[in-house]
């Protein structure tokens, strides 16, 4: 008996975003367990907000205050070792994060296999040990950790900087925002129907009910991070 | 646990917290319209979208509909739980109208009120007793935070706990120390 052929499921992304985080680690640890192609696609979520007209959830500020404290009980929930930054507004709104996405764009241009490593290398900078990701040093060392060798950190760090690289990145926003995105996390189900779209790190049942697969909690086998 | 069920008055909160509702960013409604039909089958609710959404929630809003079931709690907080539920099914399932009085009487009756529980209802969503029931439960809500609508506070040997939303019940859980079995749990169908 043949297999079904893998569904594809893409995760429209940006490192800036907590909740992406979360959605990114229930889908890597899910990749090889269901019967599906994990595309990991770098965006900028600024992009994405100007063109669905939307602002960060943090802007009202009872839904900031109540999102500080879900985000505890979330990281616990998902067993990903997430800790606010001391200053969480610096981090997202005055420094940002094109420079992280489009170093990740090149990387991910030049070796996709490099792409989910350095991702995750970049939320535990940023999310987890209060860390920049904006300057070069940074780049550097998250590639280091990420297994990139020093040829292809350099390279990233000349490439980023390319229109290559800077539409790529556009190209990849624009593609969430005509799927209908506002935000990130973005995920894209690709059936045999028309492509699902789902937003949020908690729809993990829903996209599970959509590929037909059976959703096991966050922790699929009981293997913590 | 012991479920309260407190009715509030999702307007008054959206104004409070500074808010506004989710589907005002273009493509966040319509994506919710999809959404719906995806999360309907998995919690197995018969939510069905009504023809005119936008004028159900702003045009006729409710207002009334919240201060009837306010008006029902307070005389008999027995009934509060299927009245509401039949208002649901009213404007979330059968697209029909739950702001005219002749609506809160049907839904009553298919709530097991008495024809003396309807009228007093009916009377009593004008008192000023009521509206201020109705504005003390909304201000609640804002106290602990809330800037929309559902909002859970659990209450545990802890400071209580607020979430907001239909997808936090596995953190529920954890909060309250029990097992989340999903939306169906035993399998039984509604």
């Amino acid at each position: 008996m043949s297999a079904s052929k893998k569904k594809t499921v893409e995760l429209f992304y940006d490192v800036v975003s907590p909740y992406t985080w979360f959605a990114f680690e229930v889908l890597c640890r899910y990749q090889h367990r269901w019967n599906m192609n994990l595309h990991l696609k770098p965006v900028f979520l600024g992009g994405i907000m100007k063109g669905a007209d939307n602002q960060p959830p943090a802007m009202v500020p009872n839904r900031g205050l109540y999102m500080r404290k879900e985000l505890k009980l979330l990281a616990k929930y998902f067993q990903v070792p997430l800790i606010e930054p001391a200053n969480t507004a610096e981090m997202m709104f005055v420094k940002g994060t094109l420079k992280t996405q489009r170093f990740i764009t090149a990387v991910d241009m030049m070796d996709s296999t490099k792409t989910e490593e350095l991702s995750r290398q970049m939320w535990h900078r940023n999310w987890s040990r209060d860390e920049d990701i904006t300057e070069p040093e940074s780049l550097k060392q998250a590639g280091k950790r990420a297994g990139l060798s020093d040829a292809q950190i350099t390279r990233g760090l000349e490439d980023m900087q390319s229109s290559k690289v800077k539409d790529r990145l556009k190209q990849f926003t624009d593609e969430a925002l005509n799927h209908g995105a506002f935000g990130s996390p973005t995920i894209i189900a690709h059936t045999s129907n028309s492509p699902v779209m789902l937003f949020g790190s908690d729809r993990f049942p829903i996209l599970a009910q959509v590929l037909g697969e059976k959703w096991e909690g966050p922790i699929p086998g009981g293997c913590k991070l």
